[in-house]
């Protein structure tokens, strides 16, 4: 027993005096910490969202850095474990990050927001769309520029105003993601008077959504809105629509806008409608698949310019803040106004308003069609 | 005195390790989820080791502890104290309840029946609405003070830290007590020959159920524990995934021994952490190569390993 | 009327795939006591090894003969793994646990590994049959439904057969029933298991090329496919072939009679997902031993 005590504690030690002497070294880099995820399961939407951030980085730097040094990009894996990922943030902060970019699973980005608080380090998630992320706790270090759910559904709520939907169908599925989803959409959708008349799960590792549409098909709703986030479970809710030769209109969230989607549901999702906020025609996005595809050898989507725009709003706030410290970082933050976006309709702008931590800007959700297996054309930008 | 010497002197040493992390949150946080591991992995080994129950429900009772203080003290508003005891109450009703059902169960039958009902945990916290807050878990809420002798004070950072650590001590000295109890013979006696156990007089079926409860209480424990160790709790961290890494904890480390969970939960916890860098992140193929191995060529874990080097190399012959 | 005959249609083809992890266990655990949940991981290496086959760009084969060959790879697969997890072990003659664990740390294996050749993302696995519904009599359903119906009914008959009609079937019981007296008898246990394990290993391949027909499958699918197969052949009980299959109807017609009718009965849709667990507690609870039980018992 004891000696399990006095290993552990040597142990420790150990770690500390490793710890001290790195922190001891010159700071010539700006450390930027990276939490993503690289061995569970939202590893298929973080690691792209984390290529985006690489590509910014280095960008930065070929142009020079900011406030003449370079950025420095610390990954950390978190294996879409949030304890785990609350640890690996403690880690960063002590490596000496200056800000924490959150690009994997918005439970996981919650987690995380307990070490921000604490050790008052600016925290940054620009892909996770979690309504309560910023309302959950009061943390005035945590910003968040995903395109929140209330902002999907009112889009798509706006696109649909004519047809006057009043009695529609809520899909998700019983993945974290989905259930969030699913939760913003059914609240976004009896606030404007819309009555969700059947709500249904698919189970992830279901081998059959047929019992689920069979109930949709009873209700007979006007439209069916989808929350869903697992590919497998989303591709049975498309199968079984076609099988029992259902017409009624499908409005998805963003989640769908992953083009996996268009390979895994192939045929399936012609004439759905989703929201997006990715526009190919805007010039940004043209220079910046530019960019990717000289990068990495392959064509960009809308994942990768999430994680783009997250490292290129910090490098913007530091260089406002033009010091290293994490409080003036965080105001400089705050004070983001129309900073032109990647992500987002045309000329779409973030900016956090005074008191909020969300700078997705509402009118920035664009709505598209699915045509031929391929993300058709904008049809639609903005709630109103 | 004597026999509470060296439980002090843990206590003094863990204790002491909490304050020297305290200006390293990375490492200070490290230790207290290890404490909670190896507390966890002392419960299963208890419960797989030592008494030979293959049961999957370790984790939800962890997170049936840390979800029922969470709930009692800001949802319901009751006094920490009460909202512990009433807790860890629940905790109990809960495992005597499967555990009475689990007698009728053998082996895999079991593990079945605990995933099953761990699994029934997830979705009853996924639709909790309101008062689990679903997905999203339960956040903003803080350690409430206490009162002692009039004067209130909040437990945080070392503090804290330190109590982890008690709780980790409590847990151990339970099960090292009650292993070299007539109980503790009493459960091997079950796990290595259930019938001979009945026939030399062993209660079995009660036998079975108290140790369900008593280990799955005291994972209770520690997910009380764990809940104001981030402040939010969330249905992810509760998941099967997690049983999986604690019983391979246990085997490597030397299944039946508590010296055997404290090295596997301080090794399967930490390699992560240090394989990353050398290997990337395939952490998984390590740990099921490092498994078969474990049973192929040292069924008696890295204790047995110890062992063996001990009785060769002389300190066993003194 | 015509929804409970669709429904029975998709519950049937969900439980044809249970029932074959199932049976795959079943053949395992008769002969051997060995409860091997890397089953679902071997699912996963025969969906992965047909994903190959179809559509590498060097040697695509056609389908029937990708199909055939994912599977007889996935038996090969299942020697290696008695070979390095399972008999060292019983010939050291470590408890019954020993193999079952060791087999454990062989599913982390397989599900890294194929994480790693594979990547995170789900696979499509082609299929030469559209998803129109057509109709079989009353019933409807999916040319892919009727599809796994049909052979799954063809692996069963031919386990069946094998179990009632061959020698080799025979010694598969005389072993289950008393491997000593099994063994004194001349049959020869090593084969026996290398048999077990091979078969057990191409009939879950098999499952797995089917459950990838429903949906495109990535690297985690194991587990879940596991946990039902156990499920079904805990429903239907060890002893005998049938009992796999129908245990894995029961267990699909309750997943999908409560995904649709749980509400009616005042269960919140959310809440229907835990039914099926409970249902499994409650018949664990009752009926320990499985619906069916071996014959030798029954008689």
């Amino acid at each position: 027993m004891t000696s399990v005590i006095s290993r552990r504690l040597f142990g420790a030690c150990a770690a500390a005096a490793v710890l001290a002497a790195g922190a001891a070294a010159a700071q010539d880099t700006i450390k930027i910490g990276v939490i993503t995820d690289k061995t569970g399961t939202a590893k298929f939407y973080a690691e792209p969202v984390t290529e985006g951030s690489m590509l910014a980085a280095k960008i930065i730097n070929a142009a020079g850095g900011v406030l003449g040094k370079k950025i420095e990009l610390l990954i950390e894996d978190d294996q879409n474990k949030p304890d785990v990922s609350a640890t690996v943030a403690r880690k960063l902060v002590d490596a000496g990050v200056v800000f924490i970019l959150s690009n994997t699973s918005t439970t996981a980005t919650q987690q995380q927001q307990t070490v921000s608080l604490e050790t008052k380090t600016p925290q940054l998630t620009p892909s996770n769309s979690g309504e309560t992320l910023t309302t959950q706790i009061d943390n005035p270090y945590f910003f968040q520029t995903g395109p929140l759910f209330s902002y999907q559904i009112n889009t798509l709520l706006a696109y649909t105003r004519a047809k006057q939907f009043k009695r529609v169908a809520l899909m998700t599925d019983n993945s974290e993601l989905g259930q969030l989803v699913a939760r913003s959409f059914k609240a976004g959708l009896e606030k404007a008077g819309v009555q969700v008349i059947v709500e249904e799960v698919v189970q992830r590792g279901a081998t059959s959504a047929v019992p689920q549409m069979q109930k949709v098909r009873a209700a007979n709703p006007e439209a069916i809105f989808q929350a869903g986030v697992l590919g497998p479970e989303m591709v049975l809710f498309f199968r079984a629509y076609h099988q029992l030769g259902m017409k009624t209109p499908i409005l998805g969230s963003y989640n769908l806008s992953i083009p996996l989607y268009l390979t895994m549901a192939k045929d399936l999702m012609d004439g759905i409608v989703i929201v997006d906020a990715y526009d190919r025609e805007k010039p940004e996005v043209k220079a910046f698949e530019e960019q990717f595809q000289k990068e990495y050898g392959r064509p960009a989507f809308n994942l990768n310019a999430y994680g783009y725009d997250g490292v290129r709003l910090i490098a913007d706030a530091i260089k406002r803040a033009g010091s290293l410290d994490k409080e003036k970082i965080r105001a400089a933050m705050q004070a983001t106004k129309d900073f032109p976006a990647t992500i987002g309709a045309k000329g779409m702008k973030y900016t956090f308003p005074p008191g909020k931590r969300t700078g997705f800007d509402p009118e920035g959700v664009v709505v598209r069609l699915i045509e031929n297996n391929a993300h058709g054309r904008v049809v639609h930008a903005g709630q109103k | 005195m004597t026999r509470a010497a060296p439980w002090l002197a843990a206590a003094a040493a863990m204790i002491a390790v909490a304050f020297l992390l305290k200006d390293f949150g990375y490492y200070s946080d490290q230790y207290r989820k290890l404490m909670l591991w190896v507390a966890l992995a002392l419960g299963f080994n208890f419960l797989f080791g030592i008494a030979g129950q293959v049961a999957f429900s370790h984790f939800a009772f962890y997170g049936i502890g840390a979800y029922a203080v969470v709930i009692l003290t800001f949802k319901a508003g009751l006094p920490l104290g009460v909202a512990v005891v009433l807790g860890l109450a629940l905790c109990a009703v809960l495992a005597i309840a499967v555990g009475i059902a689990a007698t009728r169960l053998e082996g895999f039958y079991l593990a079945l029946a605990t995933m099953a009902f761990a699994q029934l945990f997830l979705v009853v916290l996924t639709e909790g609405g309101a008062v689990t807050g679903g997905a999203g878990g339960i956040a903003n809420y803080r350690l409430p003070a206490l009162e002692l002798g009039g004067r209130r004070f909040t437990l945080t950072g070392p503090y804290y830290t330190s109590l982890i650590a008690l709780v980790l001590l409590a847990t151990f000295f339970v099960f090292w007590r009650l292993d070299r109890s007539y109980f503790g013979r009493a459960c091997r006696a079950i796990r290595d020959n259930p019938e001979a156990a009945a026939a030399m007089g062993v209660d079995v079926a009660r036998t079975k159920i108290v140790v369900f409860t008593v280990t799955s209480v005291l994972a209770g424990a520690a997910g009380m524990a764990y809940a104001f160790v981030d402040n939010i709790v969330n249905p992810p961290v509760f998941g099967l995934e997690n049983v999986f890494l604690l019983l391979f904890m246990v085997i490597i480390g030397g299944s039946g021994r508590h010296a055997g969970a404290v090295v596997g939960a301080i090794l399967l916890y930490m390699l992560p952490y240090v394989l990353t860098p050398l290997i990337g992140h395939h952490q998984a193929l390590v740990f099921g190569i490092v498994m078969v191995a474990a049973m192929l060529f040292r069924p008696d874990g890295l204790v047995g390993v110890y062992d063996r080097l001990r009785a060769r190399y002389g300190r066993g012959a003194a | 009327m015509s929804d409970i005959l669709e429904l029975l249609v998709s519950a049937a083809s969900s439980g044809c795939i249970y029932g074959l992890v199932a049976l795959s266990y079943l053949v395992m655990i008769r002969p051997t006591g060995i409860i091997n949940f890397a089953v679902g991981e071997w699912a996963a290496v025969g969906l992965f090894a047909a994903f190959f086959l179809l559509t590498n760009r060097w040697l695509p084969l056609p389908y029937a003969l990708a199909l055939i060959a994912a599977v007889a790879f996935t038996g090969l697969i299942g020697w290696g793994t008695q070979r390095i997890a399972v008999r060292p072990l019983v010939e050291k003659g470590a408890p019954i646990l020993g193999p079952i664990l060791a087999l454990l740390g062989m599913l982390a294996i397989f599900r890294e590994s194929i994480s790693l050749i594979f990547g995170p993302d789900p696979h499509n696995l082609p299929a030469p049959f559209g998803l129109r519904q057509v109709s079989l009599g009353p019933f409807a359903g999916t040319p892919r439904d009727f599809f796994i119906i049909g052979c799954t009914a063809a692996v069963f008959v031919g386990v069946w057969l094998f179990f009632e009609r061959t020698v080799w079937g025979k010694a598969f019981e005389a072993v289950a029933l008393n491997r000593k007296a099994a063994a004194l008898m001349g049959i020869n246990l090593r084969r026996v298991t290398v048999a077990a394990f091979v078969g057990g290993a191409a009939i879950a391949g098999f499952a797995g090329v089917l459950y990838s027909l429903t949906a495109p499958r990535d690297f985690l699918m194991g587990l879940p496919l596991a946990v039902q197969g156990f499920s079904a052949l805990v429903v239907g009980g060890v002893g005998r072939v049938e009992g796999a299959i129908l245990g894995g109807m029961i267990l699909a017609l309750a997943e999908q009679l409560t995904a649709r009718y749980a509400d009616q009965i005042g269960i919140p849709s959310g809440m229907s997902l835990g039914v099926p667990f409970l249902l499994m507690i409650v018949f664990l609870l009752a009926r320990p031993t499985g619906l069916l039980r071996p014959k030798e018992a029954a008689a």
